[in-house]
């Protein structure tokens, strides 16, 4: 899991200098032979056993009597990162790409606890943020979450905010 | 003297609407603006340099959004360079398949697919509307909101509507702290009415993001993306942070799409010059960037602005049409109340309702128009079966279909009825029986009995401190005997760890299959192709209560 999470990263920063946007990350899917496509879809129709809970729990054992025994709970009710790559997958074999992008960021955020997403997204608001402090935001998402594509676009809104005045006043 | 005749022309409720003349240095124009940008772009080393008359040096925020993430760059300076006349044509030729016109309609700048649309009439866009939606099968949504916030109305309405066939259904608040209330009690009797209904409660994005992480909501929709910088501070977002919260949705695998309109922008004073048409694109062109997989637009809240102008209702039409070439999800309005004349409120909407779209209103009040808080809709339950009615004489699938006066109040009185187990079993306010009663036959709020509001407030707030969850609603049901209505609130969760409903126009079924622009893309292509409503669904849509039939001759 190291090794792939240090490959990723140099991935991300190989890609990163080839345009922000286009940061991708191609994981190999948890499904065995490669890529998930249209054909997959619906994944929590035709694989479920390959579709895992946030915490680990596997699709198809999901079961109102596992609800009411109190062996699922709210928490296991999160989708994985794995899943939103899978769907990120079959969003590209549609051609739809900047869907596919937003399912990668939020992939990543899937570590991030609400409140905390509550209060990134309040920062990203004009004028509510400085520069410096919306440069420690995507540092604490980048170091702590590893969330490498939403730390650039972070980065990237707080020098927009700046070339357009929508920083908060220092 | 007086004419008889302009009198009683005067009396009429067209009269009473307003209307103004074009004038287009304040935006005051739909759409063929002599201000807007002549198409441009040029794109150096994978990077937008010039887009539509501007150089990267002058974007403003918008602009470089756009430029960044919005628009597929390799085919944009040759399909810039097409004639706007020949790609109005491809929209409208049934021999020009959708995929094909998709690739360069998402190839357009904002200016270059405005110019398109504005070389065609409104029937040419209905003609391209049946083609270019994303989804096979048109479905509908509706409103569910009363003046008094009562739940126990809620969950009866709710129901109500699953079983009249809504795919969707939104609620939103009269005072903001019901909300929590609000949103159980649509989930809830939406889910009795038909298990697999999608429900959402429109408040701040903040509250609603908050809703949906907890599992009251399924998706989300009112966030609201606008076409000028201005406005966009005056909304306190920008295109950052809008596509940032929509991450956030889809991170604890939630639906979601944007909110955007004509007129949005000439209503807040910022129109820059720039016809509704031009500055909505861009709002479109921002929720595709953001990858949002759809947008509710069809100007929406503004509609009396673009209602107003000349050509202002075949802008929203064509408004609507932009966001299906985009190869969005398209909920396009007929909402929000812009006349007195039935027969206006009727044209502007068969733009819509004859070709189909993803959910033809967003929404449709599922109440009278007296307990409607988003200020009235074009339609409301009055008028169920005026709708039914137009389905049935023309032949089209609005997404409603016949219901029993019977099964109405059977579903009206188990909604109102688990609400009232999931209140007592979560340690909610109470709910009476006698409540449960007149929900039950109830046509608005004025039929229902006043609740204490201070306690249900401090009620609401104390749930929400103990961090309850859908999880915990589906217990509550469960405990009061409500066992398969706890079912479907479970398929709606277990949806969230799949995230198939995450792609673009997908609603569920009944047995919670996902159908949407992935597995069941619109392939119309001319006469008996695309969508065509079986025999099945036809002898449902034609079988109205009022027709006599020969037998009972």
């Amino acid at each position: 899991m190291d090794q792939e999470q240090l490959i990723r990263q140099i991935m991300a920063e190989v890609m990163a200098n080839l345009g922000k946007d286009s940061v991708a990350f191609q994981k190999k899917s948890p499904a065995a032979g490669g890529a998930i496509g249209k054909d997959q879809y619906p994944l929590g129709e035709k694989m479920p056993e390959k579709v895992f809970s946030a915490t680990g729990k596997k699709l198809s054992d999901f079961s109102l009597d596992k609800l009411k025994s109190g062996e699922l709970t709210a928490e296991d009710f999160r989708i994985a990162p794995e899943t939103l790559e899978m769907q990120a997958q079959v969003a590209e074999s549609v051609d739809r790409d900047s869907l596919a992008r937003n399912m990668r960021r939020a992939a990543e955020l899937i570590a991030v606890p609400d409140d905390q997403l509550l209060s990134i997204y309040n920062s990203l608001r004009p004028y509510r943020s400085t520069k410096a402090e919306l440069y420690g935001i995507a540092d604490e998402l980048e170091t702590k979450y590893k969330c490498k594509v939403n730390a650039a676009f972070i980065r990237e809104a707080a020098d927009v905010y700046e070339k357009r005045g929508r920083l908060k006043a220092e | 003297m007086r004419s008889k005749r302009f009198e009683a022309l005067d009396a009429r409720p067209v009269n009473q609407d307003g209307y103004v003349t074009e004038w287009s240095e304040v935006g005051l124009i739909a759409m063929n603006g002599p201000n807007d940008p002549k198409p441009s772009i040029r794109v150096e080393g994978g990077k937008v340099v010039e887009l539509d008359g501007k150089q990267r040096a002058d974007f403003d925020m918008i602009d470089s959004f756009i430029a960044d993430y919005a628009i597929r760059l390799d085919n944009a300076e040759a399909v810039c360079k097409m004639d706007s006349l020949e790609l109005a044509r491809k929209l409208v030729d049934i021999n020009v398949p959708r995929s094909e016109v998709v690739k360069l309609t998402t190839s357009m700048t904002p200016a270059k697919i405005t110019e398109v649309v504005g070389k065609m009439t409104v029937l040419e866009m209905m003609m391209a509307v049946a083609k270019m939606r994303a989804r096979l099968t048109p479905a509908n949504q509706c409103h569910v909101t009363n003046l008094k916030d009562n739940p126990v109305q809620i969950a009866a309405d709710a129901a109500e509507a699953s079983l009249r066939g809504f795919a969707e259904e939104e609620t939103t608040v009269g005072i903001g702290r019901y909300a929590p209330f609000n949103a159980m009690a649509i989930m809830v009797g939406a889910q009795v009415g038909r298990p697999g209904i999608l429900t959402q409660c429109a408040v701040e994005e903040a509250t609603e993001l908050n809703l949906g992480m907890r599992g009251f909501t399924a998706y989300a929709e009112t966030v609201s993306v606008y076409g000028t910088e201005a406005v966009f501070m005056d909304g306190d977002d920008t295109p950052w942070s809008k596509a940032f919260l929509a991450s956030c949705y889809a991170s604890r695998g939630l639906k979601m799409r944007f909110t955007s309109g004509t007129g949005s922008e000439v209503q807040m004073g910022y129109a820059e010059g720039k016809s509704m048409l031009y500055l909505e694109a861009r709002c479109i062109y921002i929720t595709k960037g953001a990858g949002s997989q759809g947008i509710q637009n069809g100007s929406v809240s503004c509609v009396g602005v673009p209602a107003a102008v000349p050509g202002g209702i075949r802008a929203i039409l064509a408004e609507n049409l932009i966001a299906m070439a985009l190869d969005l999800e398209c909920a396009s309005s007929n909402d929000q109340t812009f006349t007195h004349s039935d027969l206006r409120r009727v044209a502007r909407s068969l733009m819509q309702f004859v070709p189909g779209t993803d959910f033809i209103c967003s929404g449709y009040s599922a109440t009278p128009n007296y307990d409607n808080m988003f200020a009235g809709s074009n339609w409301d339950a009055d008028d169920y079966d005026d709708w039914l009615i137009i389905q049935r004489d023309l032949k089209i699938d609005g997404g409603l279909v016949p219901v029993l006066e019977v099964d109405v109040v059977a579903a009206r009185n188990k909604a109102a009825r688990a609400l009232q187990a999931v209140f007592k079993n979560l340690g909610l306010t109470e709910i009476t029986d006698a409540e449960v009663e007149a929900a039950t036959y109830a046509r608005g709020s004025q039929d229902m009995p006043a609740r204490n509001v201070v306690e249900d407030l401090k009620s609401a707030e104390d749930m929400m401190k103990r961090g309850t969850t859908g999880v915990d609603i589906a217990k509550a049901l469960i405990k009061g005997g409500f066992e398969d209505v706890a079912d479907a609130v479970f398929g709606m969760l277990k949806q969230r760890v799949a995230g198939d409903y995450l792609h673009t126009s997908a609603i569920l079924t009944r047995n919670f299959e996902v159908i949407s622009a992935v597995n069941q893309p619109n392939d119309y292509r001319g006469p008996m192709t695309g969508y065509q409503i079986s025999d099945e669904k036809w002898a449902i849509l034609q079988d109205i209560r009022q027709a006599i039939s020969p037998e009972s001759i």
